[in-house]
């Protein structure tokens, strides 16, 4: 039993990446209908940006206390901020002027700017793995058998706070008002008053803060990263946000959490299971779209005319 | 308006590339297929980019050193030798579809006698049928996969001469080096292993062969898992070893593959203090730096022999370090000895000839035929399905990120 619980602290730590990445696709998805096949790489910004503060300032070994809560404000706030105007920047240069093209096109763009960010990390870093300094301290809660790392606690809460504090925003605040009627209708909320260009590139600036959140947290627990890491984690996170329900931000958080625990468990009890990991996580994909074709919370909306 | 302009700069432009092409060979005032017979190339396929290039770039200079010796004593007389290198890796990784890409750009270069590489089994697999078809001689260093000399597995991949082999290689085969990596980690004590591999050609063939010489040497094999391909967390899985106890992890892939980040990610597991075991996909500074402080406590075999323990080497290890101002790679060895096999058979070939061009199936032929051939690593000739007749496996140990050297064991007549 306790290795049960071993493997959902492993799924949940797995899942709470997918799912900061995933509240990303779905923003966006929610508001312009579009796929950001960019945003997987946006999330490996973060964790090359991670670095690049945690060498900045000169960090190389365990820190405790005050320098400890410093370095970790300080990580993730330089590396959401420069996510955040990364995501915009793209947002601005290629997708806006396409914001009223056959669907397709965007779509090809998206894919163009994931090759570029890619291409620029691997010219940046190089094209091996990088290791990042091992700075937080990892001492494991012992629950009855289970041990509950520090780094997964992390994981796990950043992603919760990250979740409730989005969906608090856009529940209570002017811009998040403005966020839903764009979603909803854009050229009638643009009849309201509301800028559609602020509105959308204010989704672009959290969507990829947020992955620069998941860059943080994934540089912290796996202790390394390379150019290529978001090809696989911001396809598991796209999946992440259909199973939830696209364009739904509680879906995305859930669909994050079940992707990893899914993972975990059938890793445990398939024999062989590792190899098998993937297609389990895409059956249970399919059979929910089968039976919920919206995603575990999604709504079924009347398509837009 | 749009259209003819178009046309317009396009025919200028044919217009202008015609003239280009029919001005050129006047200007350099030989004809063009002379100039071109000048050169024979060896075509070089290997990882040079990405994770893989700590493995792709050491190797390939071997090969590289060899070719500039023989340039340097005019084994051709009025050839040069001149090395095509290509990089068979994409984003990041060795990739089969590209060696295949490289091998028929080597095909169809008519000054290409023989070609150098590649350095993953995966890649050797997609690689021989074109050299087999196009009756080009190739030598590897490094991939170490049996069924691509031996057996039923072997023929499939000869496909359109059956009774041609084109695919020789220097080092020793995994079936070997599983198998001394499983005497070596019973002889140390070990007694209860967990199994990984990259399911890749390379990595599953390795830890098949461990895993059946493992539990013939009295061991017991606790589980064995595949990885799937870009995976980079390995918790839960660590989690599921844990649970039953091992005292050795045995890995068969490549560093860029997860044995880098496997290792890694068993220093925030239960599994800390548990000795880690690979074949030579691991044994590459990329290894240390990814694994980090982790690294430590790994052993990894070689399917070649230590270099700074055989008096043959010493010359070569000298020349490699003043002309690449760093230590020889695990298959510098290796390659600077394939590639001089490649050169002596192309001079034999010249001689043979008259002097003139040789054709690659002469080429192919004097390879196949090498027998108590010198090189650095010791005398070497190949059997019938192209591997060496001397094969020598070393055994390395990681500490405190320097590996050093610990046994070697050398084949005795299989």
């Amino acid at each position: 039993m306790e290795v049960f619980f071993q493997q959902l602290v492993n799924g949940l730590s797995l899942g709470g990446i997918y799912a900061l990445i995933a509240l990303g696709y779905t923003m966006v998805y929610g508001i312009i209908e579009l796929i950001n096949f960019a945003h997987g790489d946006v999330y490996t910004l973060g964790t090359f940006f991670t670095l690049a503060v945690l060498t900045a300032l000169g960090v190389s070994g365990e820190l405790h206390g005050l320098p400890l809560i410093g370095v970790i404000l300080l990580a993730v706030i330089v590396s959401m901020l420069l996510c955040g105007i990364v995501g915009v920047l793209i947002e601005r240069l290629a997708y806006r002027r396409l914001r009223n093209a056959p669907r397709l096109a965007p779509l090809i763009t998206a894919i163009g700017m994931s090759f570029i960010l890619e291409n620029v990390m691997q010219l940046w870093k190089g094209p091996s793995p990088v290791p990042l300094p091992d700075f937080f301290p990892n001492p494991a809660l012992d629950v009855g058998g289970v041990s509950i790392s520090a780094k997964s606690i992390l994981v796990i809460c950043l992603a919760l706070v990250m979740m409730v504090s989005l969906q608090l925003f856009i529940s209570k605040t002017k811009i998040g008002k403005a966020m839903r009627a764009t979603a909803q209708d854009r050229d009638a909320a643009q009849l309201m008053g509301i800028n559609i260009n602020t509105t959308i590139a204010m989704t672009f600036l959290i969507g990829s803060a947020l992955a620069g959140a998941a860059g943080f947290v994934s540089g912290v627990y796996y202790g390394t990263t390379w150019f290529f890491n978001g090809f696989e984690a911001g396809l598991k996170a796209f999946t992440a946000a259909v199973l939830g329900g696209i364009g739904n931000i509680p879906g995305a958080m859930l669909g994050g959490f079940v992707i990893g625990l899914v993972e975990a468990i059938a890793t445990q009890y398939i024999p062989g299971g590792q190899q098998w990991s993937n297609v389990i996580v895409f059956s249970v994909l399919v059979l929910v779209l089968i039976f919920r074709p919206a995603g575990l919370l999604g709504e079924a909306l009347p398509e837009k005319v | 308006m749009h259209a003819r302009n178009a046309l317009v700069r396009l025919s200028a432009a044919l217009v202008l590339g015609a003239l280009a092409a029919s001005t050129t060979p006047l200007s350099l005032g030989t004809p063009a297929s002379a100039q071109g017979a000048q050169v024979i190339k060896i075509g070089i396929d290997l990882p040079v980019s990405g994770g893989d290039a700590a493995q792709g770039i050491p190797t390939q200079n071997g090969a590289l050193l060899a070719i500039s010796d023989a340039n340097a004593r005019h084994a051709f007389g009025p050839f040069k030798l001149e090395a095509d290198p290509l990089d068979d890796a994409v984003a990041g990784a060795h990739d089969p579809a590209q060696g295949a890409q490289n091998v028929k750009t080597f095909v169809s270069d008519s000054s290409v006698l023989a070609m150098f590489g590649p350095f993953n089994s995966n890649v050797a697999k997609a690689e021989i049928p074109i050299s087999n078809d196009a009756g080009l001689a190739m030598i590897a260093a490094s991939t170490t996969n049996p069924g691509l000399t031996k057996g039923e597995d072997a023929k499939k991949l000869r496909i359109s001469h059956p009774d041609v082999n084109t695919f020789f290689r220097v080092c020793t085969t995994d079936d070997r080096q599983g198998s001394v990596g499983a005497s070596f980690a019973r002889k140390f004590g070990y007694k209860k292993v967990f199994i990984v591999d990259d399911n890749e050609t390379y990595g599953k063939g390795l830890a098949d062969v461990f895993e059946a010489d493992f539990k013939k040497d009295g061991g017991t094999v606790l589980g064995h898992e595949h990885l799937t391909k870009g995976q980079t967390d390995f918790k839960a899985l660590l989690t599921k070893a844990e649970g039953l106890g091992p005292d050795l992890i045995f890995f068969g892939g490549t560093t860029v593959t997860g044995g880098g980040l496997l290792r890694k990610q068993m220093g925030d597991s239960g599994l800390k203090g548990v000795t880690y075991f690979g074949g030579d996909g691991i044994s590459d500074a990329t290894f240390i730096t990814t694994a980090g402080a982790m690294a430590t406590n790994t052993y990894y075999t070689v399917a070649a022999p230590n270099p700074a323990k055989l008096p043959s080497a010493q010359a070569f290890i000298t020349a490699y370090k003043k002309a690449y101002n760093t230590d020889i790679g695990a298959y510098s060895a290796n390659a600077y000895a394939a590639a001089m096999i490649e050169i002596a058979a192309i001079e034999k070939a010249l001689k043979s000839n008259g002097g003139k061009m040789p054709t690659r199936a002469e080429v192919l032929k004097n390879i196949a035929a090498t027998k108590n051939f010198e090189t650095p690593i010791g005398k070497i000739g190949f059997d019938a399905n192209g591997d060496t007749t001397a094969g020598i496996l070393s055994l390395y140990k990681i500490t405190n990120g320097k590996a050093e050297f610990i046994d070697q064991v050398t084949e005795g007549g299989s």
